[in-house]
C-alpha cells in the first residue's frame, strides 16, 4: 500500500480579503491546505480550536491583533515551536524586520511581492522542493 | 536651530512605487501610464479613494483615487473573480490593501521610525487636513480610466 504524502498547512493572516485571496492562490497552488484569519486573535483561536499549521503567513498592521503580538504568542507556546513563521507586509523598515526576527519569525517578505517570491522563501525555509511551480 | 522634516519623497520614486505594486498584483498586461494632461479628469461622484498616514520620524498622509471602473477591476483580479457580483466591501477592501501597500513603500524611503495607520477608504474624493499640502502627485490611466496617488505633508 502506498501511502500520501503528508499535507502541509499554512494559516493566512492578514486583514485585507484580497491580499488573503492572492496569498491562498499561491500557496494552495503549492499543495498546502490553507486557513485565513482577519487578525492574530483569530488565528490562535484557530489554532486552539484545532487547525495545526505547518507554516503562518502574517501581515503586520492588522485591527484587534497585529502580526508581531501574533508572533510573540506563538513563541509563548512549547506546543506550537516548530510552526514556520513568515512575515509578509508593506512595514520594511529594517529596525522592524529585526523586531520581528528577533521575535521568532524565520521569514520577512515586503509586499508588494510577486508569486516566485513567496516560493523562493518557501524553498529556502525547506517548506517546498525547488522547482514546484506557483 | 530648527529641525524641518523632508517635504516628502520624489516624485520618481512615488510613480516607481506605484508601477511595481501595479504590475506586481494586476499583471503587466496592461500597463499604467503616466498621464500629464491630468486636470480635470475625475468626476467626483464615479471616485473611490483611499489614504493610509505615516507618523513618527517623518508625517504625511498617502492617497490613491481611482475611477469606479479601476477599482472594481483591480478588485476583480485581487479577489480572482470573473462575472459575480462584486459588493462595496470587497472594492474598499482591495482598494485599501493597494494604498496600504503603496502607503508603506512611501514610508520606507522617508526618515525613521515611523508607523502606519490602517487604510481608511470612500466612496468618493479624499479629504485632507488643511494642515496638510500636497507634496507629490502621480497621475495615470489603466484600461484608459484614471488613477492618482498623492502625498501630503505638512508645510516644513
Amino acid at each position: 500500500m502506498t501511502q500520501s504524502p503528508v499535507t502541509q498547512r499554512a494559516m493566512i493572516i492578514d486583514d485585507s480579503r484580497a491580499m488573503r485571496s492572492i496569498l491562498r492562490r499561491i500557496i494552495q497552488s503549492l499543495d498546502f491546505e490553507t486557513a485565513e484569519a482577519g487578525h492574530g486573535q483569530e488565528a490562535l483561536d484557530q489554532m486552539e480550536g484545532g487547525f495545526a499549521p505547518d507554516l503562518c503567513l502574517i501581515d503586520w498592521n492588522m485591527p484587534v491583533m497585529d502580526g508581531y503580538t501574533f508572533i510573540t504568542e506563538v513563541r509563548k507556546r512549547p506546543e506550537w515551536r516548530n510552526i514556520t513563521l513568515m512575515m509578509v507586509t508593506t512595514e520594511s523598515e529594517q529596525g522592524q524586520i529585526v523586531k520581528a526576527l528577533a521575535a521568532g519569525a524565520h521569514e520577512y517578505v515586503i509586499k508588494p511581492f510577486t508569486p516566485d517570491a513567496i516560493v523562493e522563501k518557501l524553498e529556502l525555509l525547506g517548506l517546498v522542493s525547488k522547482g514546484v511551480p506557483a | 536651530m530648527t529641525i524641518t522634516q523632508p517635504s516628502g519623497p520624489e516624485l520618481a520614486d512615488v510613480h516607481a512605487i506605484t508601477e511595481q505594486v501595479w504590475s506586481s498584483f494586476l499583471g503587466d498586461e496592461e500597463p499604467l501610464l503616466p498621464r500629464f494632461d491630468a486636470e480635470p479628469f475625475f468626476p467626483a461622484e464615479t471616485v473611490w479613494s483611499a489614504a493610509v498616514s505615516v507618523h513618527g520620524g517623518w508625517t504625511g498622509t498617502v492617497t490613491v483615487e481611482l475611477s469606479s471602473g479601476v477599482a472594481q477591476s483591480l478588485t476583480r483580479l485581487m479577489l480572482a473573480m470573473e462575472d459575480e457580483p462584486l459588493d462595496d466591501a470587497d472594492v474598499a477592501d482591495a482598494v485599501g490593501e493597494l494604498v496600504n501597500m503603496v502607503g508603506g513603500n512611501v514610508k520606507s524611503l522617508m526618515p525613521g521610525p515611523s508607523a502606519l495607520t490602517l487604510p481608511v477608504v470612500a466612496a468618493g474624493r479624499a479629504a485632507h487636513s488643511s494642515e496638510l499640502t500636497e507634496v507629490a502627485r502621480f497621475d495615470a490611466s489603466w484600461h484608459g480610466e484614471p488613477v492618482r496617488v498623492s502625498v501630503h505633508a505638512p508645510q516644513s
